[in-house]
C-alpha cells in the first residue's frame, strides 16, 4: 500500500472486524436501529463488513410513537432502498396505558416506552446478541465499557461479569442465560462520526441541517412542533426558527439549537468548532458527579 | 456574508464535500497511537496525563472553563490541577468492575491519540496486561526522587509479556531535584540496564515536570542541558503496531460471505504481510489451497491488502476453508498446533482447576482443550521461573496445554498477531487467561491412558446424521464434536477429535 492508513481507515477496519466476530458468534444478533447520525454511520459499517453479501440480521427500532416524522420517513426510505430487514416495536402496553413524554416525567417514558420496549423486543425474537452505536467517548461512566458487554439473564449489567479484552481477541462464548450488546463504533469521537458522514458522503436526516420550523420555547429549550400532540401552554406560542439538532430522539424530548448551517459541510465546521461539549447535559452530569464525589470525601455517606 | 452563507455558496459549485472549508478539522488524522500510562498516583500519573490533555489536545473551552472555575490548585503551586480533566474516570473506577481499564481520546494536529488508563493499585498485573495488549507506546512513571524501582520493573516485564515495543521513561517531578542532569542520568542509565533483557526496539527517557509542563508539549528552560525530544513530539513520532507489523502474511478468516452461487468470499483482516491479486495462499490446517482472484471491499475492489485492512478475499478454487482458518503464503504457514506452551497472565478470580472444562480462544477459532497442565509461575521482579502446579488471579504462569484438534498458531515473537490466546472456561464462557504462544508443535502428546477419540464415523451416524456435505454443515459438525468433547472434558473424560481427512491439493506435501 502506498499512504499509510489514515485515523478513520483504521477505525473502519475495526468496526469491520467486529461486525464479523459478533455475527459469527453469535446465533442471533441484531442491530438496533435508532435513526439518527451514530445509527447512520453504524449501518454502514455493517453494509461494508459483510458486502458483497446481505446482512445477516436484522434492524430493530423502538418506536416510542414519539420520534419525529422525519425520522421515520428517512427510516422507512433506508430501509426500502438497502433492502433491509427492519422490526420496528412498540411497546403497546405502555401506549394503551397512556404513558407519553409531556404529561409524565421523561425518565418515565424512557424507561416503559425504550428500555421496557426494548427487553420485551429482545425477548420476543430470542435475539442473543444486539450492535449498538455507543462510544465510549459519550461520557464518563462508558470510558470502561467493552466491546462485547455482557448481559445476565433478565438483561442485567453485571459489573464482575464483564470479560478482560486482550489484543482483538473477542470471546463470544455465552453463559447460560447470557445476552451481549456489540458496540462496534467504542473507539470513535463524536468528531470521528461526523468526519466519516462527510467522507462516505452519507445521507442523515435532514433534522441535522437548519431550515425555518413552528417551535415553541419551553423552559428555555427550543423544541419542534411535529405534530399537533405538542401544543403551547399558557404564555407560550408557536413562532417559526431557524434551528437544527445536534441529537436526535422523542420530538418532545429534543432541544434544538439556532443554526444557520443548512449543509453538511456547515454542520460538521459548527460541530468540530464548537466550544462545548456535543450534549449539553453532559457538562451538568460532570457538575453533579464532582460534587457527588467531593460529598463522599467529605464524609457525607 | 456570513461564513455558513460563504460554506453553502462554495459547496453548491461542486457536488464533492469541501474538505478545504474546515481546515484542520475534518481531515483525517495520519494515523492512531494508543498509549498507556502505568504508575502510581503518587508518581504523577493523572498530572501528567491531564497536562498532556491541556497543553496537546482539541479540548473543548468548556473542559477548560471548568478546570480554570475549579480554583484547585496543583499541591504547593499556583497553577491549575490539570489531573481534574481525569475527574470522570477517577469517579467511574467505583464501578467494581473486575478488569478496569478507562479509554480516552485526544487529537493533535496530526495524530489520534488514545490514552489507555489502568489503575495503580496491587492487583495491578492483570490491569496493566490487559491494557497493554492495546498499546503501541507505554510510558512508565517514575519519581526523580526515587528512580527506577520494583514496580518499574514489574511494569517494563509485563510491557514486554504483551508485546509492547515502545517504551517511555517518564522521569517526573525533576523540579524537586533542582532540575538535576546527574539525577536523570543517573535514572536513565538504570533504566538502559532494565531494559536490556526485554525485547522492546525503542526506550527512552524523558525529564519533565507534569505540574509545570516541562517537555511535555513545550521544551523545558530549566534543563538546557537535555537537547531530545518532549513528550509529545516523542509520541507523535512512535509508530502504532499495525504500521509495524511483519512482513509474514497472515489472514485469519473470520466468516464466510456468499452471495448468489458467485460469491464466495472469506472475510478477515490482514494481521500481518501483504497479499494481491494472483498470490496462492494455503490453510495450513487442511493443507487446501487457492489463488486470490479477487480482494473485495464496499468501496471497490483492491489490487492488494496489507495489516490492519479488512476485505474479502475470493479464491479460484472453492475450496472448505471456514472460521477459525489462518490464510498464509505456502511457504510461510503457522503451525497446525497439537500442543503449545505459552506466558498467560491469569485474569479470573477463580483460581485454575484442574477440573474445569476450558477453551483456547486464538485469532479466530476456538478449540477444546485436552490436557492442560501449569508447568512454573514467573517472578516479574527477577524473571526467574519457578515450579508450580497451581495458579490464580495476578500470576504470570507458564502453560502447556494440548490440543483437542489441530489449530493455526504462531509464536508470538516470531509473528505476535496470530500468537495471542486466551483461555476460557467452557461453562461460563468467561476470559480466564491471556497469554502468548512460546512454543507451537504439531505433534501431538503421546495419548495418556483412557484418552478417548472423538471418531468421525461415530458422530457423523448418529449425532450429526441430520448434516450434508456442503460447506455450512462442516462448519455446524465441527461445532458439535466441540460441543461433545467439552462435555466429555468436563466430566473427567481426556478427549481429541478425529481430524477431518487431509485434502488431496497436488502439491507437493513437503512445502
Amino acid at each position: 500500500m502506498t499512504a499509510s492508513p489514515s485515523h478513520l481507515d483504521l477505525l473502519e477496519a475495526e468496526s469491520i472486524h467486529i461486525f464479523r466476530e459478533a455475527a459469527a458468534q453469535f446465533r442471533k444478533p441484531v442491530m438496533l436501529y435508532s435513526i439518527g447520525k451514530d445509527s447512520t454511520v453504524l449501518l454502514h459499517l455493517a453494509r461494508k463488513a459483510f458486502f458483497p453479501a446481505p446482512l445477516p440480521f436484522p434492524l430493530l427500532h423502538i418506536d416510542t410513537t414519539w420520534k419525529f416524522r422525519e425520522m421515520i420517513a428517512f427510516r422507512d426510505r433506508t430501509a426500502r432502498e438497502l433492502g433491509l430487514d427492519l422490526i420496528v416495536y412498540t411497546n403497546h402496553d405502555g401506549i394503551n396505558r397512556g404513558i407519553n413524554p409531556i404529561d409524565h416525567a421523561p425518565s418515565i417514558h424512557t424507561d416503559v416506552l425504550k428500555t421496557q420496549a426494548l427487553k420485551q423486543a429482545l425477548d420476543k425474537y430470542g435475539f442473543d446478541a444486539g450492535f449498538g452505536g455507543a462510544r465510549r467517548d459519550e461520557e464518563a461512566s462508558r470510558a470502561k465499557e467493552r466491546v462485547f458487554s455482557f448481559r445476565a439473564a433478565g438483561h442485567r449489567w453485571d459489573p464482575r461479569k464483564q470479560r478482560p479484552e486482550m489484543w482483538n481477541l473477542l470471546n463470544g462464548r455465552l453463559g447460560t442465560g447470557e445476552t451481549v450488546r456489540v458496540f462496534p463504533m467504542s473507539n470513535w469521537t463524536e468528531k470521528d462520526v461526523w468526519r466519516y458522514i462527510l467522507r462516505e458522503k452519507l445521507e442523515v436526516v435532514p433534522l441535522y441541517f437548519a431550515a425555518e420550523r413552528p417551535t415553541i420555547v419551553r423552559d428555555g429549550q427550543i423544541l419542534m412542533q411535529d405534530d399537533d400532540r405538542l401544543q403551547p401552554r399558557a404564555g407560550e406560542k408557536v413562532e417559526m426558527r431557524k434551528i437544527r439538532f445536534r441529537t436526535l430522539g422523542d420530538y418532545p424530548l429534543t432541544a434544538a439549537v439556532e443554526s444557520e448551517a443548512d449543509t453538511i459541510e456547515a454542520v460538521v465546521a459548527e460541530t468540530l468548532n464548537a466550544q462545548t461539549s456535543e450534549r449539553q447535559g453532559r457538562l451538568i452530569d460532570h457538575d453533579q458527579a464532582g460534587a457527588m464525589e467531593k460529598k463522599k470525601q467529605e464524609g457525607y455517606f | 456574508m456570513s461564513v455558513h452563507a460563504l460554506h453553502k455558496m462554495k459547496a453548491s459549485e461542486d457536488s464533492a464535500p469541501r474538505l478545504d472549508v474546515v481546515p484542520n478539522l475534518v481531515r483525517d488524522l495520519g494515523g492512531i497511537t494508543h498509549l498507556l500510562t502505568c504508575g502510581s498516583v503518587d508518581d504523577g500519573k493523572s498530572t501528567l496525563i491531564g497536562r498532556l490533555l491541556w497543553d496537546a489536545s482539541d479540548l473543548y473551552e468548556d473542559q477548560r472553563e471548568t478546570v480554570r472555575r475549579s480554583g484547585r490548585k496543583a499541591a504547593g503551586t499556583d497553577l491549575p490541577d490539570f489531573s481534574m480533566l481525569l475527574d470522570g474516570l477517577v469517579a467511574e473506577r467505583e464501578q467494581g468492575i473486575t478488569i478496569d481499564i478507562a479509554w480516552k481520546y485526544f487529537d493533535t494536529s496530526t495524530r489520534r491519540f488514545v490514552i489507555i488508563d489502568s489503575p495503580g493499585h496491587e492487583q495491578y498485573t492483570r490491569n496493566m496486561a490487559s491494557g497493554a495488549s492495546h498499546a503501541d507506546v507505554a510510558i512508565v512513571l517514575v519519581d526523580a526522587r526515587s528512580g527506577v524501582k520494583k514496580q518499574t520493573k514489574r511494569h517494563t516485564a509485563i510491557l514486554d509479556l504483551v508485546g509492547v515495543k515502545h517504551v517511555v521513561l517518564a522521569v517526573n517531578k525533576m523540579d524537586l531535584v533542582n532540575w538535576s542532569e546527574d539525577v536523570f542520568r543517573k535514572i536513565e542509565a538504570d533504566f538502559r540496564t532494565l531494559c536490556w533483557k526485554f525485547n522492546f526496539w525503542d526506550a527512552t527517557a524523558i525529564p519533565l515536570s507534569a505540574v509545570f509542563g516541562d517537555n511535555v508539549t513545550n521544551p523545558s528552560t530549566n534543563m538546557a542541558w537535555y537537547t531530545g525530544p518532549t513528550l509529545i513530539q516523542h509520541l507523535e513520532k512512535t509508530p502504532s503496531r499495525v504500521s509495524e507489523a511483519g512482513s509474514v502474511f497472515r489472514f485469519p478468516v473470520q466468516t464466510v460471505l456468499r452471495d448468489g452461487q458467485d460469491f464466495r468470499g472469506l472475510a478477515g483482516t490482514v494481521t500481518s504481510g501483504s497479499i494481491k491479486v494472483g498470490d496462492v495462499v494455503v490453510d495450513t490446517l487442511s493443507n487446501a489451497n487457492g489463488k486470490v482472484v479477487r480482494i473485495a471491499t464496499m468501496s471497490g475492489d483492491l489490487d492488494s491488502a496489507s495489516a490492519g485492512q479488512a476485505v474479502a478475499l475470493q479464491l479460484d478454487v472453492d475450496i472448505d476453508v471456514s472460521r477459525g482458518a489462518v490464510l498464509s503464503v505456502p511457504d510461510a504457514r503457522p503451525t497446525a498446533a497439537q500442543t503449545i506452551e505459552a506466558r498467560f497472565v491469569w485474569l479470573s478470580e477463580k483460581a485454575f482447576s484442574l477440573t474445569d472444562g476450558y477453551l483456547l480462544r486464538t485469532s479466530t477459532d476456538l478449540i477444546p482443550i485436552s490436557a492442560i497442565e501449569i508447568k512454573a509461575l514467573l517472578d516479574l521482579e527477577t524473571m526467574a521461573s519457578r515450579p508450580a502446579r497451581a495458579c490464580t488471579a495476578n500470576d504470570i504462569a507458564i502453560i502447556k496445554i494440548s490440543l483437542g484438534r489441530a489449530a493455526a498458531i504462531d509464536v508470538f515473537s516470531e509473528i505476535p498477531e496470530t500468537g495471542t490466546l486466551l483461555i476460557v472456561d467452557s461453562v461460563t464462557g468467561a476470559t480466564v487467561a491471556g497469554g502468548v504462544a512460546t512454543s507451537v508443535d504439531s505433534r501431538a502428546e503421546a495419548a495418556p491412558e483412557g484418552h478417548f477419540v472423538l471418531k468421525r464415523d461415530m458422530l457423523a451416524n448418529g449425532l450429526n446424521r441430520d448434516l450434508s456435505m456442503s460447506s455450512k454443515d462442516r462448519e455446524e459438525f465441527m461445532r458439535r464434536a466441540n460441543e461433545v468433547a467439552i462435555l466429555l472434558r468436563a466430566a473427567g473424560v481426556a478427549v481429541a477429535i478425529e481430524p477431518p481427512p487431509p485434502v488431496d491439493d497436488g502439491m507437493d506435501p513437503g512445502l
